[in-house]
């Protein structure tokens, strides 16, 4: 196959990190996607020249930064002001570092939602009786028989 | 897939000596043998001590506990460990069997460490996190279910980083747990707990769980076997999810035969677990060969690739001389080496930590203060949740669960986690391409030795890189195996390094022979942290 020539003939960088430096000192390189034959020639002739990423520099995206308190309530974690203060720039450093995924072109290349996976083997949708129903009901923090109990939602309009 | 190239004659050498293990319900007499050759495991070990009444199920379960106690103090492994009555009782069950030979299972007499994000029906199940402080389930884990039934003896729960998230057990709501080999370093993540508890022989066997490194990395730096089934091997119904299509449970031990034959009696089809395979599972605990009787190049025509992605600046050279010499070794044991190369390697990476952000922030969104673990008192609903879950989660957890959440956002998906689902798919055809040609592929399991405790808390970019290798292997959902393969020397300090081989889909058959006549043939080298020194 094609590609898996160029995969081991291809000099290429790989990785270079080093686990003690400074977040800030790191520096990633991508090596190249074997995968779209046709463009290859073209791919390798424009990451020749591809300069190392600082981790501090934003990565190439359009798209809007983290906004914290808003990601909070989404996930509905109440988060203090000093948390918000510590959380934005690792989450931004982070973030950023994510964005290189956008650089690589994927067209084309179907997503995995996981591993390879055999035909169907779920169960029969049949219910069965579960034999600890009283342990379930002990881990409940607040139950009054047969009642879950909540405090009252309260409408925020 | 070895077979083929297997020397007839070792193959012919094995089937006659090959040692017997009673699997629960077959006939109890032994293959009888000239001389049986010493066990290579420590499972086999007790197990013959066992049957030849050299020693009793409550004397080695005493032997384990009594080390367990005098060094828990300092190493801090457990999050819970069973009362001692209890597990002298289980012991006790086991000597009586076997005075009235009756049937015994293959994990008789065994003191198993069980992480703590694992359910256990009768211990407390934290997942490292106070969220879930003193909460109990209602059912034990497929895989602790299969343990018991094989006659292992759960002698408590191992600390882990909350929620599996982290690399040192730093980030565990409880405690830190410290490298048996040097107390001031971290014993690796997130299944630190299992493999120092293995390490310095607190138990004989453990259960780990692996998302992006976790059985692996911790083996490595604590100088014990690690063994990753494929995404499926092993039921997943018990363990506290994480991320759903990368999680595996994994097994520790102190060599390759005794994490084999553990993951033989967690594996298989469960119907409580979709993604559960019904692969057909292979005689894992049949194949290791006494060391005495291997042929001269009992490896002869295997084919090993090295990641070259892994073998560059940034890795500590130590680490790769480890790695050199480890690959020097497998040539004397006629393997064929060659170099491979994975350009999409270093994506792995943010991909990774993309879709377990995102897979997370999901799976943790049970975790509301209603149904079970802690509540904090709110007069309003939405509040119970968020103070409950700001309250009860750690920093890292709560930053992993925000930028799941922001990568799954409206108008973000495509641009992270349906990017990172297509790096996955590359990653996936990298391997499948480079295991047509080659039989195993190799790599250091860390790019470091373990570091000092504290070194790299606050800065989690430098935390996730040491996740390099061990990652791209969850992606694919590949099995892979470390063990100890040498050491490095820091300061006043000897810190063991851990060789990752990785094999194709359901091949840990390949993996365990390969590992073990690595094993048994590597020269010089003890294991055991001068912590436990002559004890054992």
């Amino acid at each position: 196959m094609g590609s898996r020539a160029f995969m081991v003939l291809l000099s290429h960088r790989g990785a270079y990190i080093n686990p003690s430096a400074n977040a800030a000192q790191l520096f990633l390189t991508f090596g190249q996607s074997p995968f779209s034959p046709v463009k290859k020639k073209c791919l390798v002739e424009r990451r020749n020249h591809r300069t190392s990423h600082n981790f501090s520099t934003a990565a190439n995206s359009s798209l809007e930064p983290p906004n914290l308190p808003r990601l909070a309530e989404t996930a509905r974690i109440s988060l203090t002001p000093d948390e918000v203060e510590e959380f934005a720039p690792k989450m931004k450093q982070v973030v950023d570092w994510f964005g290189q995924l956008q650089a690589i072109d994927l067209e084309s290349i179907e997503p995995a939602m996981r591993a390879d996976t055999e035909d169907d083997n779920s169960r029969d949708d049949l219910p069965q009786i579960f034999e600890n129903r009283e342990a379930i009901i002990k881990a409940m923090p607040s139950y009054e028989e047969p009642y879950i109990k909540v405090p009252k939602v309260l409408n925020k309009e | 897939m070895l077979s083929s190239i297997q020397n007839p004659r070792l193959l012919r050498l094995s089937t006659l000596h090959q040692i017997p293990l009673r699997c629960l319900q077959t006939s109890t007499t032994p293959v009888p043998t000239p001389s049986s050759p010493q066990p290579t495991s420590q499972i086999l070990r007790i197990r013959k001590s066992l049957l030849s009444r050299e020693t009793t199920a409550v004397e080695i379960a005493k032997t384990f506990l009594s080390r367990l106690r005098r060094t828990e103090p300092q190493l801090k492994s457990f999050l819970y460990v069973s009362p001692e009555d209890g597990v002298l009782k289980q012991a006790e069950e086991i000597d009586r069997r076997i005075q009235n030979n009756e049937e015994l299972g293959p994990l008789a007499g065994v003191l198993a460490g069980v992480k703590d994000n694992i359910c256990t029906s009768d211990m407390p199940s934290t997942a490292g996190s106070k969220i879930l402080e003193n909460y109990t389930p209602p059912y034990d884990a497929t895989a602790v279910k299969k343990l018991r039934e094989n006659g292992a003896i759960i002698v408590g729960k191992t600390n882990l980083d909350e929620f599996g998230m982290g690399s040192t057990t730093e980030a565990s709501g409880y405690q830190v747990t410290a490298n048996p080999w040097d107390l001031s370093r971290v014993p690796g993540g997130s299944s630190g707990g299992s493999a120092a508890a293995v390490s310095a022989q607190q138990c004989a066997v453990s259960l780990g769980t692996d998302t992006g490194g976790s059985v692996r990395q911790p083996a490595s730096f604590c100088g014990v076997v690690g063994l990753k089934p494929t995404y499926g091997r092993v039921s997943r119904y018990g363990l506290v999810a994480y991320a759903s299509s990368l999680d595996v449970i994994g097994c520790l031990g102190s060599s390759v035969a005794d994490t084999g034959i553990v993951l033989q009696a967690v594996s298989g089809h469960d119907k409580f677990d979709a993604t559960s395979s019904k692969q057909g599972i292979p005689n894992f605990a049949s194949q290791f060969i006494p060391k005495d009787y291997l042929d001269s190049k009992p490896l002869k025509g295997l084919r090993v690739g090295v990641i070259r992605e892994t073998l560059v600046d940034g890795v500590d050279p130590d680490v790769i001389s480890s790695l050199q010499r480890s690959v020097s070794h497998l040539e004397d044991l006629g393997c064929t080496i060659s170099e491979v190369s994975f350009p999409s390697f270093s994506l792995g990476l943010p991909a990774y930590y993309i879709l377990a952000s995102s897979e997370s922030s999901s799976n943790l969104a049970r975790y509301d203060g209603v149904r079970f673990g802690n509540q904090v008192f709110a007069d309003e609903l939405s509040t119970l949740y968020g103070d409950s879950r700001a309250e009860g989660f750690g920093s890292e957890v709560k930053l992993r669960i925000l930028m799941g959440t922001y990568a799954l956002s409206a108008g973000y998906y495509d641009a992270y986690y349906k990017r990172a689902q297509q790096v996955r798919t590359l990653v996936q055809k990298s391997f499948r391409a480079a295991l047509e040609e080659n039989d195993v592929l190799i790599s250091p399991a860390a790019p470091s030795v373990a570091y000092k405790i504290g070194e790299k808390k606050n800065d989690p970019l430098a935390m996730y890189a040491g996740d390099i290798m061990t990652v791209n292997v969850n992606l694919a959902g590949l099995p892979a195996l470390v063990l100890p393969c040498g050491f490095v020397e820091e300061g006043s300090s000897v810190l063991p390094v851990g060789l990752q081989m990785i094999g194709a889909a359901f091949d840990e058959e390949s993996l365990l022979k390969i590992g073990h006549i690595f094993e048994q043939t590597l020269q010089g080298y003890s294991f055991v942290p001068p912590l436990v020194g002559d004890d054992f």
